[in-house]
């Protein structure tokens, strides 16, 4: 009777195991389970060695501990709503600005020639040094810390809008004129469709820098967000609020990189059936 | 480049396009680009001290910048800020680079470690590098050291993907033919691995150097006393903003010269396109 039916349980099992969707699941939950143990292990070490018990608190679990109570406190959320703010109004900014330069830069070439020595002279300027100036200008923090997030983050639109303009077949701008297309329905028909995939690739891009910078930018003078939430964890020397907050980091900006991920492959035509 | 004339002409003046491209070389463009943005740096400060209640932006001004560049030279700010900065950075990508092209490597050929390990990467790629500051502070004694690990850990991540990027692209047919001929797994490495994916590790270095040179500054705004950041920091404390414009130029140019150094190197390997 037993074998009889571990039989089928084991090819259930199998099957389980097999299904792409689980298995998709799984590799990545094994892979985070192995770090865990690493920092687990990491984080054992630390409190039984009497040189280093004062940072056990780094380890994983006084870490999981602080979660509920952050929580609580409403530590986590009011950080990351504070941090959204600034980084939407930012990126957003970044690509009001970008898109259209973008288009410029790749439709017009005596533009593109005579910008990229500055565009790139400015794009190698690191966002930070931009901070003394940007507290000089804007009398509110808030207000500094989306111009930093919007000066680093607009340079990979830029060029990603411009790279993906000199990708379209220019025959379809031959087409388009032919039927009659004004230059509105030239942008709006063609050259944003065309290019959707390669403006999103970009703000990709600038999400990556623009979480870089978030954080440092709030070290600085402002009392809120997850930058202060890291630094404040600091001075009060609570380790596991500070492992804590550095995860929830992690774990935000993942979930908004997969996010364009998922965007990029709705948009991508480059390798749908057609082409 | 080219393929898109017809719509130069469509939208700008066809006299502009025309000596445009006649009298402008690589060299003049580039100078031609620069003078213009110095142009409007100059104009757009004019017009806020037009209003004399804005007279402190004077010191963000090009002349001033301008001016306080040989002196920031002269008394070592510049030239001491290129040897710690980039003895920083070039440690700090030396590291990601003898870690991440392995880890790379392992990645894209090993397939249960891809399956395992790409999304805790990713994850990690999106912890933001300075919210590491405190911890590497702790467990590194120096300052030096602590700003080398963040700049590796910014760059790392870069450098796996693109190896690994470029390691799925190579057409497995060479890895039979090679095994078939004998190669050796040392062979194969440097014979066929590393040849192969030299454009696209360079590539990635060149994200790397774009990430690094982010970190660099913010990380420098702590505890050190040397480096373009703290010469930044120190700037904005002394209110000296002439020196701040400066140190933005310079930080400017010297990231514009490594992120060309790595042009020239991609375009040499760059072996798809030949």
């Amino acid at each position: 009777m037993m074998s009889d039916s571990s039989q089928p349980f084991g090819t259930m099992l199998a099957g389980f195991f097999k299904n792409p969707a689980v298995s998709k699941l799984l590799w990545p939950l094994g892979g985070l389970g192995i770090i865990l143990l690493l920092w687990g292990v990491f984080g054992y070490f630390i409190s039984e060695n009497p040189a280093t018990k004062s940072f056990s608190t780094f380890g994983l679990i006084p870490t999981l501990e602080a979660f509920p109570i952050l929580i609580e406190e409403g530590k986590i959320q009011s950080a990351a709503l504070v941090s959204s703010y600034r980084l939407f109004s930012g990126l957003g900014i970044a690509i009001l600005i970008g898109l259209p330069i973008g288009i410029m830069v790749g439709q017009l070439k005596l533009f593109r020639e005579l910008s990229n020595s500055p565009f790139q002279l400015l794009r190698m300027v690191s966002p930070l040094a931009w901070m003394p100036l940007a507290v000089f200008v804007f009398s509110e923090w808030d207000a500094s810390i989306i111009f930093l997030i919007a000066m680093a983050s607009v340079w990979p639109i830029i060029f990603s809008t411009a790279a993906g303009l000199a990708k379209v077949d220019p025959a379809w701008f031959k087409v388009a004129k032919n039927l009659g297309a004004s230059s509105t329905q030239m942008v709006t028909r063609i050259i944003i469709p065309a290019i959707t995939f390669d403006i999103l690739g970009g703000v990709r891009l600038a999400l990556g820098v623009a979480w870089i910078v978030l954080v440092p930018a709030e070290y600085l003078g402002v009392t809120s967000g997850l930058g202060y939430a890291i630094e404040d964890a600091r001075e009060t020397l609570s380790y596991n609020h500070l492992t804590a907050m550095v995860v929830t980091i992690g774990v935000i900006g993942y979930a908004l990189d997969s996010l364009l991920v998922i965007l990029i492959k709705k948009f991508s035509w480059h390798k749908g059936g057609e082409f | 480049m080219s393929a898109i004339p017809m719509l130069d002409r469509k939208f700008s003046s066809i006299d502009f396009y025309s000596i445009g491209t006649r009298y402008c070389s690589g060299v003049s463009k580039f100078l031609i680009g620069i003078l213009i943005l110095f142009s409007l740096w100059w104009l757009s400060v004019f017009l806020i001290t037009l209003d004399p209640d804005n007279d402190l932006f004077l010191d963000f001004g090009l002349e001033a910048a301008l001016l306080a560049i040989p002196d920031l030279w002269s008394d070592g700010t510049i030239p001491e800020g290129m040897i710690t900065s980039g003895y920083r950075l070039g440690m700090g990508l030396l590291l990601s680079i003898l870690i991440g092209v392995p880890v790379g490597i392992v990645m894209g050929r090993v397939a249960w470690f891809k399956k395992l390990f790409n999304v805790p990467f990713q994850f990690f790629r999106m912890v933001s590098p300075l919210s590491w500051e405190p911890i590497a502070v702790i467990v590194f004694l120096q300052w030096d050291d602590a700003i080398i690990f963040l700049i590796a850990i910014a760059s790392v991540w870069p450098i796996i993907f693109a190896t690994a990027a470029g390691l799925e692209k190579v057409d497995p047919n060479w890895f039979k033919v090679a095994r078939n001929l004998g190669a050796s797994k040392l062979h194969m490495l440097t014979r066929i691995i590393l040849p192969a994916i030299a454009f696209d590790v360079i590539t990635g270095i060149r994200l790397a150097l774009g990430v690094a040179w982010i970190v660099l500054i913010p990380a420098e705004f702590l505890g050190v006393t040397s480096g373009f950041g703290f010469a930044i920091q120190d700037a904005r404390e002394s209110m000296l903003y002439e020196n701040l414009m400066a140190m933005i130029l310079v930080i400017g140019s010297v990231g514009y010269v490594l992120d060309g150094i790595c042009v020239i190197f991609i375009k040499k390997f760059a072996w798809k396109k030949a």
